[in-house]
């Protein structure tokens, strides 16, 4: 059973009773992150998620730390792209003593200034081992120049920014945006809907303000090719195009056929590239969404002599689909999603953040039989109709790696 | 929960493991293999993880693409790893595709080894290599994981090289599949939803006539070695470097305190490395393991960082392995907590079940409830530390270093 309640103070809190399991997870959402920050200081919000852990309330850094370890709670504080996220998981009779950290770490940080070189010294060499990484790389190379600022930003934030953040700048962002009214609290687990909410009612009820509104997302003009040439054994090919956003018309169309391309062993990708010609290891095609946009992306990733005909096979099913899916390969891909979201109804963890992403970005929960009734709804029409208003072209597509590729018109005309 | 445990045995050999908990939404199933890259001579470097993919190209009865849209449909949640010991072939069902995905992963694991798909999969592999190549990290760990068991199979690269995995043939790997995939050398394990009188009465049928034949492995306690080995490579942003003592094996009861000592000392958080290497600026990277193997075993620490500060954090790290007893009653409890909630935590989900239960049963062939497990972690002391350490002192290291060129 899933309850929604609104405290006072705006904070939302969601709990979903799971009998089958001993354990509870938590996450914490807050509006910001990296589009929070100011365009000289951007990387900001990371040492801020960072900081967070070094001393809050009545706790050290150590003390902090320690308190998480003996509680045995499995916790993660990060800063996302448009938010800030507190995850946990532990046994759950444990909970309050749990959250009562969080709600520290969000409301009453000491955000010690002392910490701060130290933090931007990790990350600053966060940045540079990413170069050293190629797949991770081009992923974030992409994003740079696909999406508008300041949705284009890396999760590590960018050198200068990070060098020019200051107590100041994250004090400033943190009261800013650690408010409690567009904030969600997602609970699931072997808990009861009422002691949770009055455990979020003593930890959080006194929690009060308005976040700021964050920058809104102008729309991206995909079509140009971006090589980046670097010596490496393998080529990187990533591209991305504009798809459906977060439970807008046609989402679940989108997501079936986004899976027919990309899903691992049966998509067509994963057929025709890897299986059929064995023209690489890694070869995928995601469909991601929010609230402001819709993006598929598809990647392979391989050795300079069989790059070209990679990309040329990638490209010919990547626009091939329309009009060629079957009745059995629709309802493959259909009972595929399905069983996904039956196997994630078992972990409180995942509960925990699909129920707290719901509410995020749609301020209201799916239940898992209406997403499995959508997905149902899909027909081959469906599919057809909704390639038809997302043809994913053009498109944008970069290569990072020892040579450049040959483009056709097709796939960056504008 | 309310999970019990159940076991049986085919006369080929093949071992049935079971932990069947009906509360549970999934089933998982898998095949655990005692083989992998140390089970290879030198001229079939890469030959396990190969085969391990040839598993999914197809049987007498069913064609690759079959397995993959098959694969498909029961909306499985597939897949394999290699390790140098291990090979396992596992998926997560909902529980009324069990039996669906029962037949279909024991037909996988009696291979077709069509010359047309190895041919096609051999590229595959070598460019799951040429993409490891792109990873300095990984790159480190295999040449000194190689140097330092050198003479012992425990170093074998699992991947092998491109030269290796080129020149294997299709016989090759047939005559290793003789070899290794006897019955007795496997365990067929579930857990989760499912039926065990059904699991059994179909493994009988669907692997009851795979032959059985008599399979070993040498597993001599490596001696370790020491000294300095440096690596370079051009361009390279980032430094990391290995040290590397003996410690203990699978079957050693002194795991237990090596592993609790390793999250002391180097686990991700609240650890000795992490409060003075990561909280205070100098390494983005720094962790200890207890990497226990068959028969032999050690214990390692990892750290990286940019090249300038390379000497100073390997100095840190050499101070913190230096006196592993430095550490308080409360850090003890604290570590004890973590590993335990982390056992816990592991095993509510029958994935997590299947990987304890197949990995127990390949390395000491026992099977264990996880309130044991829990018991005897939280029965740890400093004392079994002490000891622990008496056996292994943690006082030889061989050190790796990778740096820009």
């Amino acid at each position: 059973m899933i309850t929604t309640t609104k405290l006072s103070n705006g904070l939302t809190v969601i709990v979903e009773e799971m009998d089958h399991v001993e354990s509870a997870s938590y996450d914490l959402l807050i509006p910001g992150g990296l589009i929070a920050d100011d365009g000289s200081t951007v990387g900001a919000s990371v040492i801020l998620s960072e900081l967070l852990c070094r001393g809050a309330g009545p706790y050290s850094s150590r003390e902090l730390s320690e308190a998480f370890d003996d509680l045995g709670v499995r916790h993660g504080e990060g800063t996302g792209l448009d938010k800030f996220a507190f995850g946990g998981s532990l046994v759950a009779d444990k909970l309050e003593e749990a959250l009562r950290l969080v709600s520290f770490m969000a409301i009453e940080p000491r955000l010690p200034e002392e910490e701060i070189p130290n933090i931007q010294s990790v990350l600053l060499q966060d940045i540079a081992a990413l170069k050293d990484n190629p797949a991770r790389r081009a992923g974030v190379e992409l994003n740079a120049r696909y999406y508008p600022t300041p949705y284009n930003r890396s999760s590590l934030g960018n050198a200068e920014g990070l060098t020019n953040t200051t107590r100041a700048t994250v004090e400033t962002l943190h009261r800013r945006f650690f408010r409690p009214d567009r904030a969600i609290l997602s609970v699931a687990g072997r808990v009861k809907g009422e002691e949770v909410v009055a455990i979020a009612q003593r930890l959080f009820g006194e929690w009060k303000g308005t976040a700021e509104v964050t920058p809104l997302f102008s729309a991206v003009a995909p079509h140009q090719y971006f090589p980046i040439e670097v010596e490496s054994a393998q080529l990187q090919i990533i591209l991305a195009a504009p798809s459906v956003k977060f439970g807008a018309e046609g989402y679940y169309a989108g997501k079936i056929a986004v899976s027919l391309l990309g899903a691992s062993m049966f998509g067509r990708l994963f057929v025709e590239v890897r299986e059929k010609r064995g023209l690489c290891y890694s070869v995928y095609a995601r469909h991601g969404a929010n609230n402001a946009y819709g993006t598929v992306t598809a990647y392979v990733g391989t050795t300079p002599e069989r790059a070209q005909e990679s990309l040329d096979v990638l490209v010919k099913e990547l626009y091939g689909l329309k009009g060629t899916v079957s009745e059995a390969e629709l309802e493959r891909a259909k009972v595929n999603l399905k069983a996904s979201l039956v196997l994630g109804e078992e972990s409180p963890g995942s509960r925990a953040s699909s129920n707290a992403t719901d509410w995020w970005l749609l301020g209201r929960i799916r239940p898992l039989v209406e997403v499995s009734t959508e997905i149902d709804k899909v027909d081959v029409k469906g599919v057809d109709s909704f390639l038809e208003r997302y043809s994913f072209r053009p498109a944008s597509l970069l290569t990072l790696g020892p040579k450049r590729l040959e483009v056709s018109e097709e796939l960056c005309r504008r | 929960m309310s999970a019990k445990f159940r076991t049986h045995t085919l006369a080929n050999g093949l071992t049935l493991l079971g932990e069947v908990n009906s509360a549970n939404v999934s089933s998982a199933i898998g095949f655990f293999v005692k083989t992998g890259a140390r089970d290879e001579v030198p001229v079939e470097s890469g030959v396990s993880h190969f085969l391990e993919h040839m598993m999914f190209k197809g049987t007498p009865t069913r064609s690759a693409l079959e397995i993959n849209m098959q694969l498909g449909s029961l909306g499985a949640q597939a897949n394999a790893f290699t390790s140098e010991e291990n090979t396992v072939y596992y998926a997560v069902v909902i529980p009324e595709k069990f039996e669906e995905m029962q037949v279909l992963l024991s037909d996988m694991l009696r291979p077709a080894l069509d010359s047309g798909e190895f041919d096609t999969e051999k590229n595959v592999i070598l460019e799951e290599i040429a993409l490891y190549q792109d990873r300095p990290h990984f790159y480190l760990f295999e040449n000194a994981f190689e140097d330092y068991f050198k003479g012992h199979t425990a170093g074998n690269s699992v991947l092998g090289s491109h030269a290796s995995v080129s020149a294997l043939s299709r016989d090759a790997m047939k005559s290793y599949f003789d070899r290794r995939y006897s019955p007795a050398n496997i365990a067929l394990v579930a857990t989760g939803n499912f039926d065990w009188d059904g699991f059994v009465t179909r493994a009988e049928k669907l692997c009851g006539l795979w032959k059985n034949f008599s399979v070993t492995r040498n597993t001599p306690r490596h001696p370790g070695k020491t000294g300095v080995t440096q690596f370079r490579r051009k361009n390279l942003s980032h430094a990391h470097a290995i040290l590397i003592s003996p410690g203990c094996s699978a079957q050693d009861p002194d795991r237990y305190a090596l592993s609790i000592l390793s999250v002391i000392l180097g686990d991700s958080s609240g650890s000795r490395m992490y409060w003075d290497l990561i909280d205070k600026g100098l390494a983005d990277s720094a962790s200890i393991d207890s990497d226990e193997r068959d028969g032999t075993g050690c214990f390692l620490a990892y750290v990286s960082t940019s090249p300038d500060r390379l000497d100073e954090v390997v100095k840190i790290a050499r101070t913190i392995l230096a006196s592993p007893l430095n550490f308080t009653d409360g850090d003890l409890e604290r570590a004890k907590s973590k590993v335990v909630s982390r056992i816990v935590l592991d095993g509510e989900l029958p994935m997590g079940r299947l990987m304890a239960l197949g990995m127990e049963w390949n390395y000491r062939r026992e099977t264990t409830p996880l309130s044991e497990i829990v018991r005897r972690v939280r029965a740890l002391s400093r004392r079994d530390v002490e000891s622990a350490l008496s056996k292994y002192p943690l006082s030889d290291w061989a050190e790796y270093r990778l740096l820009p060129e």
